[in-house]
C-alpha cells in the first residue's frame, strides 16, 4: 500500500464522494449483533440478488452498516442519501421495497410509527430516537462499514490529525483545554489539563512521555481512536501510546490490530506520519484482568506485568506513569473525541451539550433494564433522564412504571422518578448521589424490589473489590452480608444507620475509585428509597413481591378444592379435601409460585 | 524546606517527606496497620487517614504516603477522621475480634465488640489481617516474590505460588519477623536451634537496618562491594600499577555507577544463598566475549566484585570495564583467582617496564601496564597451558625464582623483584595500597594465609581517622580483629553485615570501629543456636584458640616464624624515586617531623633510602608489639605459657612449637 500524505487526504475524500454520487441510493443493512441475530445477514444477501437480478447494480450500492442502536426494531434498513429507515425488515418485503425505491417514493408499511400521534415518519432524522441524539464518536451510524483505510478517510478520518500537525503543539493542547471536554472513563477530569500537566512534566524530567487508551465496550471507529491518540502524542511529544483492552471480545483486539496495521502501511503511524517529521506508533496490549484493573493505576501496574490491582499514590499518572514516566491515560471515548475537536474548533465543541457550559460534547450510553428501546446510544450532555428513557428509550417495556434509574453502571445511585428532569453531566448526577460513570442508565419499573437491587449491584461490587484496602473490602461484604439478611427477612432496627456508617467510610477512605463509588448505591436509596428499607425490616414486605423469604402465598375463599394447587405443588405444602378449601403449609412452602399460576379461580393470592 | 501545620502546630519539612513521618517525628501519633519503614508505603489499610487542606480544597488522605509538596494544613484527630477510623476498625475488629493489635487500636476508638456478625469471622488470635507486610517485605527487602496475595475481595489471602510449597523460599524468616499478628510461623528449623525468637529478634534487627540504612552506607546492595574502587581512588589507596601509585585520572571508568547503568542489567542483587537481605553479589547479563574460546557469545559474568575491578583493571593500568568483566569472566571459567591473576600480572608488567622481560622471554607478547589484549593472551595461555602463561600462572614467588635463574639477572634486578613482588608467605596481595597505614602493613603480613586483608582492615582506623596512633593501639587492633575476623569461619557467617552495614547510631558508640551493637548480635546468635550463653570476651576466647592452632600449622609447613612475616618493600614504602615523587611532600613531611631527618639539599635516592630504613625498622617493632599482645616470642611462636592459658599445650602441639622456642633469640644474639 502506498503511504499517504497530507494532500492525499483531501484528494481521496473527493475521489470517495464522486464514486457515491454515481449512484442513485445506497441501501444499508444494518450489521449489528442484534440485527444480525434477527435475519439482517439474510436480508443482505437477498437484497444483492434481487438488485442485480433486475440489473440494478449500476444504480443501487449495498452495504453492510455499523449497529445504528435502533434494536429492538431489527432488522432495520436505511436508504441514503435520504436517510429513509425501514424498520423490521423481512426478505419478503425486498421486492417492495426495491418499487418504492424505483418510484422515489417511501414504503410506507415499513415506516416507523410514532406512539403518540400514530403517524408514519420516513426519514430517520424526525425519528425521536434518533433526533434527541447527536453523534460525534458514533459518527459513522447510518453509513457503511468502512472497508479499507480509503472509506475511513471518506468518512471523515484523519482530518483532524491532518489539521493538528499543521499546528504547534501547545495550541494543540490549549484547543482541547478551550473545548472544555472531560474524561469519559468516569472521572471527568479536564482532558486538555491532565495534557498539559504530562506536558509539563515531560520536558522538565526530559523524558518522553506515554499515551495509553484504556479501552472499555463502546462502539467507535478504531481509526478515530488511533487518530485521537496520535493527535494525542504529537501535542505531547510522545512516540508511544498503548490501547488497554481488558476482558474484550477477540474480534475487538482483530479489529483493533487490522486498523493500525492499515494506519502503519499508509503511513499514518509509524514514521513520518503523513510525510511529516512526527513519528508515533500503538501496541495493542490485552489483558484477562478484572473489571478493576480499568483504575488507571491498577492499569499501569497490570502494564507493567503486576498484579492489576490499584496502588496508593498521590503523584499523578501524568508526572510518573507507565515505566515511571509521565503517562496520559484517557479513556477509550475520550480519544475519539478529540479528532472532532480538531477538526471543527473548540468553539463548536464547546458549544454542543445542553446544559452547563463545563459539560460540552456527547456521552455513549448503554441503555439496559425495563426499557422498550434498549442499547447503545449517543446524547448531547445535558439530555435529561425524561427524554432518553422516554423518547429516545420509548418508555418502559410491558406496560412497566418507571420506579428508578440507575446511572453509571453497578456502582452508580439509584434516582427517583422525581429527578427525571435532571440533566445527565458530571455534576448534576454527582449531587443527586450517583454518576455518569461507566455510562450504563439501568431503568428499572415498578416491578422490581430497590433492596434487591441494591444486593445484586453491591454483591457484584464485592466480587469485584481487589480486597486490598479496608473499607472498600470489608465494607463490601458487610454491606452484603446486611443486605442479604434484609431481603431474607431478618433485617433489624439501626441497619440502615450501621450501612450508612459503612458506606460513607468508604466513600471517604477507600484507596480508589471503585471503593469510593461503592457506597453510591447504598446511600442513595438510604436517601431516596428509605421506606422500602422500613417495609422491609419493620413489616416484613416487599411491596413488589421480589424478595421471596417475605411472601406468603394463601388461599382465599374463591377455592372449590378443585386440588390443582395441591397436585402441582412440588414440596406437598397444600393440604385440603376435594371440592373443600385448600390451605398451605408456610413451613414447607417454598415460594415456587405454582399454585399461583395453576389456579384459574385466582384464589391463591400473594401477600 | 516546606511550612506545614500539623493539629495546629508549625513544622519545617523537606519536600516529599510523608505526612506520616512528619507527624511521629514531632510526637503527633497517627494510628497505622500496615506500615512498616522498611518497606514502601502500601496505603491498604487505610487507618492512617488524616483531614488535610491545601488551598481551599480539603480531603482525607493517607498519611503513610502522602507526600508533602507544598504548605498544608493536617488535622489527625478531625471529627471525620476519628469517625472513619472508629468504623474501620468496628469492621476489622468484627471480621478478627481476637488480634491483639486490632483489639487495641479499636479500643482507642471506643469499639470494644462487634458490630455485626461478620460472614468469615476468625476467632484465632493470629489471624491474617492482610496488611501485606509480609509480601512487600518479601519484595522489596528480599527482592523475591516468594509469596503474594492470591483472590480478589473477600478472598484475598496470602499464598506461595499455585497454593504450593515453594520450594525457593530458604526460610530467611523476614516475613514472619515482619507480620504483626504472627499469623506466619517458621515450621521448618533444620538446624535446631535453641531460641529460634532470640535469633530472629537480633535478625530482623539487621534486616531492617540493611532495607533502611545501606542505601546511604556502602549500597551493597545496588552495586556490592564494587563501590569501594570510587572510595580508594579518593583516598589514594586504588592499586595502580602494580601498587606504585593510589589513584588515576581514569579510574572514573571503572566507577561502580559504570557498571550499575551500563551492565547489571537486571538490576537486581544476586545473594550467595536466596535469603540474604544484603545480596552483594551482582551479575551482569548479555555480555558479549570478544576473545578467547567462547568468542562472540554472550554470557553471564558474576559482579564484578571491588578485588577485581581494582585487580583486573587499575592494577595493570587498564581502565576498560569490558576488560574487567572478560577477564572476570575467564578467571571463573579457567577456575583461577581473579587477584592472583591481577597482582601477578602487574608484577609482570612491571617487570616487562623495567627490561627484565622483553617480547622474546613472554614469546612475543608486549606485556607492558595497560596493555588489555597481552594481558587476556596470558589468561587464555594460563587456562590451556600454554606458552609464556603457563609461567606466569605459577604465581609471584615462584616467578622471582625463575625470572632470576632462567635470565641470569643481575642482584640489583633480583632485589628489586624481591620490593615489588607482591606477595608474602606465597600468596598475592589483595587490591589496597597499604604503604602509609603501617598497621594495614602488618594486617598483610602478620596473616596466617598471607597477604589478605581478611584478617584487619585497618586503613581508615589506622590512616584516615588516626585512632590508633601507638604501637600499643596497632598491636591491640592487629590482635582484636583478627580474632574477631576469625570468629566468623568458626561459626560460617559472612561477615560484611558486621560492618558495611551499620546501625545509625554507631558513632556514638565508645568503640564504633568494632560496632558494639552487632557484637552483641552475634553474641546472641552464638547462645540463641547453641543454647550456651556466651559473652563477648569468650567469642574473641574460641578464635585465638582456633587462631593459635592455625599459627602452629604455619610452623609444621615452615611458614611460621618471623622471618614468613616479612612484607615486600612497596607494600611498606616507596620502592623507586618515581613513587617516592608522586607523594613527596608527605615523604618530606615525616621525614622532617617523625624521623627529625634534615632534607635540605638531599637527592630523592637519599630521602627514599633514609624513609626505607626507618619504616622496616618500624614493621620490626610493630611485629614485636604484636607478638606481645598475642602471646608470642620475639620469633612469632605463641608461648607455653599462651598455650596453657588456651588450654591447648597437648603434647604433639608443643612438640612442633619447641623446635623454635630458641632459635630467633640465639640467631639475634
Ligand atoms: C474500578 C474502575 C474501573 C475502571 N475501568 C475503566 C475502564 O474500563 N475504562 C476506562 O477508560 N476507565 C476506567 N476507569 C477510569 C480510569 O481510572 C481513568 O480515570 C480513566 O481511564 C481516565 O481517562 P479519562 O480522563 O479519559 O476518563 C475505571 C476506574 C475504576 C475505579
Ligand atoms: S477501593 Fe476496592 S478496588 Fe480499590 S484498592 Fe481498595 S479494595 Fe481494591
Ligand atoms: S501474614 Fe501477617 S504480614 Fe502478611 S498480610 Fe497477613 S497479617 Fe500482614
Ligand atoms: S498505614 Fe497508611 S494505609 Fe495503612
Amino acid at each position: 500500500m502506498t503511504r499517504i500524505s497530507l494532500e492525499d487526504l483531501q484528494k481521496i475524500r473527493e475521489r470517495k464522494e464522486q464514486e457515491d454520487k454515481s449512484y442513485k441510493a445506497v441501501l444499508l443493512v444494518c450489521s449489528g449483533t442484534s440485527c444480525s441475530t434477527s435475519g439482517s445477514g439474510n436480508l443482505l444477501t437477498v437484497l444483492r440478488k434481487e438488485i442485480s437480478h433486475r440489473k440494478l447494480s449500476q444504480d443501487y450500492r449495498v452495504e453492510p452498516s455499523a449497529c445504528i442502536g435502533y434494536c429492538s426494531r431489527g432488522p432495520v434498513m436505511i436508504v441514503q442519501p435520504e436517510g429513509i429507515l425501514y424498520e423490521k425488515v423481512k426478505s419478503a418485503d425486498i421486492p417492495e421495497i426495491i418499487d418504492c425505491l424505483i418510484a422515489g417514493i417511501p414504503l410506507e408499511r415499513l415506516c416507523h410509527k410514532d406512539t403518540t400521534t400514530d403517524n408514519r415518519v420516513p426519514l430517520l432524522k424526525d425519528i425521536s430516537f434518533f433526533n434527541r441524539q447527536q453523534f460525534i464518536v458514533m459518527h459513522n451510524k447510518g453509513s457503511a462499514v468502512p472497508a479499507g483505510i480509503e472509506d475511513a478517510i471518506a468518512g471523515g478520518a484523519y482530518q483532524g490529525l491532518a489539521k493538528a500537525l499543521m499546528m504547534d503543539k501547545n495550541a494543540v493542547i490549549t484547543e482541547i483545554i478551550k473545548s472544555g471536554l472531560r474524561g469519559r472513563g468516569g472521572g471527568g477530569f479536564p482532558t486538555g489539563l491532565k495534557w498539559q500537566s504530562a506536558a509539563r512534566s515531560a520536558e522538565e524530567k526530559k523524558e518522553p512521555p506515554y499515551v495509553i487508551c484504556n479501552a472499555s465496550i463502546i462502539e467507535a471507529e478504531p481509526h478515530l481512536v488511533i487518530e485521537g491518540m496520535a493527535i494525542g502524542a504529537y501535542a505531547l511529544g510522545a512516540s508511544e501510546g498503548i490501547i488497554y483492552l481488558r476482558r474484550e471480545a477477540p474480534q475487538v483486539s482483530a479489529r483493533y490490530n487490522k486498523a493500525i496495521q492499515q494506519a502503519r502501511e499508509s503511513g499514518l503511524l509509524g514514521s513520518n506520519i503523513l510525510n511529516t517529521s512526527f513519528s508515533f506508533d500503538i501496541h495493542i496490549r490485552s489483558s484477562a484482568g478484572a473489571f478493576v484493573s480499568g483504575e488507571s493505576s491498577a492499569l499501569i501496574a497490570s502494564l507493567s506485568g503486576l498484579a492489576g490491582e490499584p496502588t496508593a499514590k498521590y503523584i499523578h499518572n501524568s508526572e510518573a506513569g507507565y515505566k515511571g514516566k509521565p503517562t496520559v491515560i484517557n479513556n477509550l471515548e475520550t480519544w475519539a473525541n478529540i479528532p472532532a475537536i480538531l477538526e471543527r474548533g473548540a468553539d463548536w465543541y464547546s458549544s454542543t451539550g445542553k446544559s452547563r457550559k463545563s459539560s460540552p460534547g456527547t456521552k455513549v450510553l448503554t441503555m439496559t433494564g425495563d426499557i422498550v428501546n434498549p442499547g447503545i446510544i449517543e446524547v448531547p450532555l445535558g439530555t435529561t433522564l425524561r427524554e432518553i428513557i422516554y423518547d429516545i428509550g420509548e418508555g418502559l417495556a410491558d406496560q412497566g412504571q418507571l420506579k428508578a434509574v440507575q446511572t453509571g453502571g453497578p456502582s452508580g445511585g439509584f434516582l427517583p422518578v422525581e429527578l427525571l428532569d435532571l440533566p445527565l453531566d458530571y455534576e448534576s448526577l454527582s449531587e443527586a448521589g450517583s454518576m455518569i460513570g461507566s455510562g450504563n442508565i439501568s431503568v428499572i419499573s415498578h416491578k422490581t424490589c430497590i433492596v434487591d437491587t441494591v444486593r445484586y449491584s453491591v454483591s457484584y461490587l464485592k466480587d469485584e473489590s481487589c480486597g486490598k484496602c479496608t473499607p472498600c473490602r470489608e465494607g463490601l461484604i458487610a454491606l452484603s452480608g446486611i443486605l442479604n439478611r434484609i431481603t431474607s427477612g431478618q433485617g433489624k432496627e439501626g441497619d440502615i444507620e450501621l450501612m450508612a456508617r459503612i458506606a460513607e467510610s468508604m466513600q471517604l477512605a477507600s484507596l480508589c475509585a471503585l471503593g469510593q463509588t461503592a457506597a453510591n448505591p447504598v446511600l442513595s436509596t438510604i436517601r431516596y428509597f428509605r421506606s422500602e428499607y422500613e417495609q422491609h425490616i419493620r413489616d416484613g414486605k416487599c411491596s413488589a413481591g421480589v424478595c421471596k423469604a417475605l411472601l406468603y402465598y394463601l388461599i382465599n375463599d374463591n377455592c372449590t378444592g378443585c386440588t390443582a394447587c395441591a397436585r402441582n405443588c412440588p414440596v406437598q405444602a397444600i393440604a385440603g379435601e376435594v371440592k373443600k378449601k385448600h390451605v398451605i403449609d408456610q413451613d414447607k412452602c417454598i415460594k415456587c409460585g405454582v399454585c399461583y399460576e395453576v389456579c384459574k379461580l385466582n384464589a391463591v393470592t400473594v401477600q | 524546606m516546606i511550612e506545614i501545620i500539623i493539629d495546629g502546630k508549625k513544622i519545617e519539612v523537606a519536600e516529599g517527606t510523608t505526612i506520616l513521618d512528619a507527624a511521629r517525628k514531632n510526637g503527633i501519633p497517627i494510628p497505622t496497620l500496615c506500615h512498616r519503614s522498611t518497606v514502601e508505603p502500601y496505603g491498604a489499610c487505610r487507618l492512617c487517614i488524616v483531614d488535610i487542606r491545601e488551598g481551599n480544597r480539603t480531603r482525607l488522605v493517607t498519611s503513610c504516603n502522602y507526600p508533602v509538596r507544598k504548605p498544608v494544613e493536617v488535622n489527625t484527630q478531625s471529627e471525620k477522621v476519628r469517625k472513619t477510623r472508629k468504623t474501620l476498625l468496628e469492621m476489622m475488629l468484627s471480621r478478627w475480634p481476637n488480634v491483639n493489635l486490632i483489639k487495641q487500636l479499636a479500643r482507642e476508638y471506643g469499639v470494644t465488640s462487634a458490630s455485626y456478625t461478620h460472614p468469615l469471622v476468625d476467632y484465632s488470635s493470629n489471624a491474617c489481617i492482610l496488611c501485606g507486610l509480609c509480601v512487600n517485605a518479601c519484595s522489596e527487602i528480599m527482592w523475591e516474590d516468594i509469596i503474594g496475595f492470591a483472590g480478589r475481595g473477600e478472598n484475598r489471602r496470602v499464598v506461595m505460588p499455585f497454593e504450593k510449597h515453594y520450594d525457593a523460599c530458604v526460610g530467611c524468616s523476614t516475613c514472619a519477623n515482619i507480620c504483626p499478628t504472627g499469623a506466619i510461623q517458621m515450621t521448618d528449623d533444620p538446624n535446631h536451634p535453641a531460641d529460634d525468637k532470640r535469633i530472629s529478634r537480633y535478625g530482623a534487627r539487621v534486616t531492617d537496618e540493611v532495607a533502611l540504612y545501606d542505601i546511604e552506607q556502602c549500597r551493597m546492595r545496588e552495586v556490592g562491594t564494587a563501590h569501594l574502587t570510587e572510595i580508594m581512588n579518593d583516598y589514594d589507596l586504588l592499586p595502580t600499577c602494580n601498587y606504585k601509585f593510589g589513584s588515576h585520572d581514569e579510574a572514573g571508568k571503572l566507577h561502580s555507577d559504570v557498571f550499575k547503568n551500563k551492565y547489571l542489567t537486571q538490576g537486581v542483587p544476586d545473594g550467595c544463598w536466596l535469603g540474604c537481605t544484603m545480596a552483594c553479589a551482582k551479575v551482569a547479563e548479555h555480555f558479549e566475549l570478544k576473545t578467547g574460546p567462547y568468542r562472540g557469545e554472550k554470557v553471564l559474568v558474576d559482579g564484578p566484585e571491588y578485588e577485581t575491578v581494582a585487580g583486573c583493571g587499575a592494577n595493570m593500568g587498564i581502565f576498560d570495564p569490558e576488560f574487567v568483566l572478560e577477564t572476570n569472566f575467564y578467571c571463573d571459567t579457567y577456575g583461577i583467582d581473579t587477584i592472583s591473576f591481577g597482582t601477578t600480572m602487574a608484577f609482570v608488567m612491571e617487570c616487562y617496564e623495567k627490561g627484565i622481560l622483553n617480547k622474546e622471554r613472554t614469546g612475543g607478547l608486549e606485556l607492558r601496564f595497560g596493555s588489555a589484549e597481552a594481558a587476556l593472551e596470558i589468561l587464555h595461555q594460563m587456562g590451556t597451558g600454554q606458552g609464556f602463561g603457563v609461567i606466569v600462572g605459577q604465581g609471584i614467588r615462584r616467578l622471582k625464582k625463575i625470572f632470576a635463574e632462567k635470565y641470569n639477572l643481575s642482584q640489583q634486578d633480583i632485589d628489586f623483584m624481591q620490593d615489588i613482588g607482591m606477595e608474602a608467605k606465597g600468596l598475592e596481595y589483595s587490591e589496597y595500597v597499604t604503604k602509609e597505614s603501617l598497621a594495614m602493613q602488618g594486617g598483610y603480613g602478620l596473616a596466617l594465609k598471607g597477604a589478605q586483608h581478611d584478617e584487619a582492615w585497618l586503613i581508615f582506623m589506622d590512616m584516615v581517622n588516626n585512632q590508633i596512633p601507638t604501637f600499643q593501639d596497632k598491636a591491640e587492633a592487629l590482635h582484636y580483629f583478627p580474632m574477631f575476623r576469625t570468629w566468623f569461619g568458626l561459626v560460617g557467617l559472612c561477615k560484611l553485615p558486621w560492618n558495611d552495614v551499620e546501625p545509625v547510631d554507631n558513632a556514638e558508640t565508645d568503640e564504633p570501629a568494632k560496632v558494639p551493637k552487632h557484637v552483641e548480635g552475634y553474641v546472641n546468635y552464638f547462645s540463641g543456636m547453641t543454647g550456651r550463653e556466651i559473652d563477648k570476651k569468650e567469642l574473641i576466647l574460641m578464635s585465638e584458640r582456633v587462631y593459635n592452632f592455625q599459627r602452629v600449622f604455619n610452623f609444621r609447613l615452615g611458614f611460621g616464624t618471623r622471618e614468613h612475616d616479612r612484607i615486600p618493600y612497596r607494600s611498606a614504602g616507596p620502592v623507586t624515586d618515581e613513587e617516592y615523587e608522586s607523594r613527596a611532600e608527605r615523604y618530606d613531611k615525616q621525614l622532617m617531623e617523625k624521623w627529625n631527618y634534615d632534607i635540605t639539599g638531599k637527592s630523592t635516592t637519599e630521602k627514599r633510602e633514609y624513609l626505607r630504613k626507618s619504616r622496616e625498622q618500624d614493621y620490626q617493632s610493630l611485629c614485636d608489639a604484636v607478638y606481645r599482645r598475642r602471646g608470642w616470642d620475639e620469633n612469632g611462636v605463641p608461648t607455653i605459657e599462651k598455650m596453657k592459658q588456651l588450654k591447648m599445650d597437648f603434647p604433639e602441639v608443643i612438640a612442633v612449637l619447641e623446635k623454635y622456642y630458641s632459635s630467633y633469640t640465639a640467631r639475634s644474639s
